[in-house]
């Protein structure tokens, strides 16, 4: 099978996943006990002006008319209204998804860049200090609870050193760069912007940083057993037996072969850590789809949270899908199919 | 004459088979002894479940633990008298986090036997049995596995009502697909091994093939994937009560204490820091220990 029709196969299979989880998401959301319309029309409503919420909405049609009208719905690119705000959410999701994108790529990058070196090392120092080391640390910083790890980075770093703003992911009064992308770092980039560049910097690093411990330690600890792996293979014996430099082996045979396992892990770790952003996004007042997410579920307003579910498992198929090509592009002997 | 010639063998398998399966926990107990994190992880968790047993026998002001108010001790500094301070309403902060100790271990508890109960029955069933059975199950397995967990378990446990029972069932609903995928591919190794084709063809039923003797052999790598999902489990659950939706005040939960604190911080430090630093120990020792059982119990990952 060739990539195109490989490709093609894997993005349809997107649709009955997609369509199982809003089946899910909207069984969740029809189930709860509380009482959504009542939350939202406010502690003064009378019965009428919950009956008219609830007709605005279509809350009194039968499950299954409501389930369609939602898929209708979802088939034109609409994502419902928010019971809480009246507002579009497809409109706050478009607002809110590129901070928590440029949240959880900086923090992956950030765990990749530590987590993959550190692998390494602890292969090629196998049962030694470094790799004692490195499995500690990784261990240690893994078990912190984020949100509580965040609030004292955010004590540390941005009260009692200064070297960072608090929270946000722009100062209040400054004017982010005009939307492109929705990365501000990418945005300000080619608007020429490096002021810009800088102060997104400064809001992103601790946050990204506090974000990036929950992947680092499977990071690491999966580069360390493919490179183990790898490092018994035929080949790499042949190229030490060729008086090829250890670096090198390392570097040019080892690494590449051993990289899969990782990209694997990464693109896993991915979705967990958008995810995790949650609580991130929390501690550092971040606009982004975490915040949205919990403010929405306490309020009991699932539309927000059945968009939220959806672009999510959307993201992370379609992540998945990359991983696939990637495989092939490592490693050409991978086919697809 | 036929009668005597057919000797029947006395030797009972079991006894065959006992002596190895002891040598096996012997060497494997030999070499977690060699492994000081794992030991380290192993002696702490003990010291902290014995926490909390005696913790409502010794602890000092134990009612403060439930809805207790004493408006006039609010935010005190550490002392003599409240060694971790009292948070914004005068609890004492030392009894509660003590008093919180058995609650955490309960909760992760829980997720954890629920999870690896409904995984291990999918993914076993679902490799056993194949066709459209299999299909059907690991559909609904893979339409779990596309949500990041997290916000599953938040979606969920708004929807049950908040509460820490609702936060237990909703997180032990999004951890169990993890379960199912692993007891799926163990099964599906295991059901051709030939002691499988020896129990079918005496006649043993489906359930009994795979529950007696398919599943026992797969035990190690679920305990594994239990120990190492432990600390992640109450990590999870304690972020469901920071956020607000698991234990509700004024129940002595460390993630809740932590929410409750975080509008005096970094002021009052004492009030959210405690409650964290115990998080932080329950979940370092169980990394430690899990650690330390997947180098025992997985042969692949020892090195």
């Amino acid at each position: 099978m060739n990539l195109r029709n490989y490709l093609l196969r894997r993005l349809l299979l997107i649709i009955p996943l997609l369509i199982g989880l809003s089946l899910l998401t909207f069984t969740i959301s029809r189930v709860v006990p509380g009482d959504p319309v009542g939350l939202a029309a406010g502690p003064q409503a009378t019965d009428e002006i919950k009956e008219a919420l609830r007709h605005d909405f279509g809350l009194d049609q039968p499950l299954p008319l409501q389930y369609v009208n939602y898929i209708g719905g979802l088939l034109r690119g609409d994502f419902g209204r928010s019971l809480y705000s009246r507002r579009e959410v497809r409109d706050d999701i478009a607002a809110y998804f590129p901070a928590t994108l440029e949240l959880t790529l900086a923090a992956i990058m950030i765990a990749t860049v530590i987590g993959v070196p550190a692998g390494v090392i602890s292969a090629v120092f196998r049962s030694r200090l470094p790799d004692h080391l490195a499995r500690i640390v990784a261990l240690f910083f893994v078990s912190f609870p984020a949100f509580w790890l965040a609030m004292i980075f955010q004590m540390v770093f941005g009260l009692q050193l200064d070297w960072f703003p608090i929270g946000k992911r722009f100062n209040v009064l400054d004017i982010p760069p005009p939307t492109i992308t929705g990365l501000y770092l990418i945005d300000s980039l080619l608007h020429f912007d490096f002021a810009s560049f800088k102060l997104t910097l400064s809001h992103l690093t601790i946050p990204a940083l506090v974000l990036s411990f929950g992947a680092l330690a499977s990071i690491t600890r999966v580069t360390r057993a493919s490179v183990l792996e790898v490092m018994d293979r035929d080949y790499v014996r042949t190229a030490r037996s060729m008086g090829i430099r250890e670096r090198t082996v390392i570097s040019r045979h080892v690494l590449r072969n051993a990289l899969i396992a990782t990209l694997t892990m990464i693109s896993l770790e991915f979705g967990w850590l958008m995810a995790g952003a949650v609580l991130v996004e929390t501690i550092f007042d971040w606009p982004g789809m975490g915040l949205y997410a919990v403010e929405s579920s306490l309020r009991l307003d699932f539309q927000p949270i059945m968009g939220i579910t959806l672009i999510y498992g959307l993201l992370f198929s379609l992540v998945n899908i990359a991983t696939d090509v990637a495989y092939g592009i490592i490693d050409p002997r991978i086919r697809y199919g | 004459m036929a009668e005597t010639s057919i000797t029947t063998p006395t030797v009972n398998l079991r006894d065959v088979a006992k002596p190895s399966r002891w040598e096996n926990v012997r060497r494997g107990l030999y070499r977690f002894r060699g492994n000081a994190l794992s030991l380290v992880g192993l002696v702490a968790l003990l010291i902290i479940i014995i926490i909390a047993v005696i913790a409502p026998f010794v602890v000092p002001f134990r009612e403060d633990s439930e809805g207790r108010i004493h408006a006039t001790e609010r935010l005190q500094a550490p002392d003599g008298l409240h060694y971790f301070g009292t948070d914004h309403v005068g609890r004492d902060i030392f009894s509660r986090v003590l008093m919180g100790t058995g609650m955490a271990l309960q909760v992760g508890t829980v997720i954890i036997v629920v999870a690896t109960l409904i995984g291990v029955t999918v993914g076993a069933v679902s490799a056993y049995f194949g066709g459209w059975v299999d299909d059907g199950l690991m559909r609904v397995t893979d339409i779990f596995l596309t949500v990041p967990p997290l916000m599953l378990a938040i979606a969920l446990t708004a929807a049950l009502g908040k509460g820490v029972t609702n936060a237990m069932i909703g997180i032990a609903l999004v951890w169990w697909p993890g379960f199912a995928r692993l007891t799926r591919s163990l099964v599906l190794s295991l059901r051709e091994e030939v002691y499988v084709e020896a129990a079918q063809s005496i006649g043993a039923g489906h359930a009994r093939i795979l529950f007696f003797h398919i599943l026992p052999n797969a035990l190690s790598p679920i305990i594994v994937k239990m120990s190492t999902d432990f600390g992640f489990a109450v990590l999870t659950a304690a972020a469901l009560g920071f956020i607000g939706l698991g234990a509700q005040p004024p129940a002595p939960e460390w993630g809740a204490m932590i929410n409750e604190g975080r509008d005096y911080f970094p002021e009052k430090w004492w009030v959210t820091s405690f409650p964290g630093m115990a998080i932080f120990a329950l979940v370092f020792s169980l990394n430690l220990l899990g650690d330390g059982l997947r180098d025992l119990l997985d042969p692949r990952a020892r090195r």
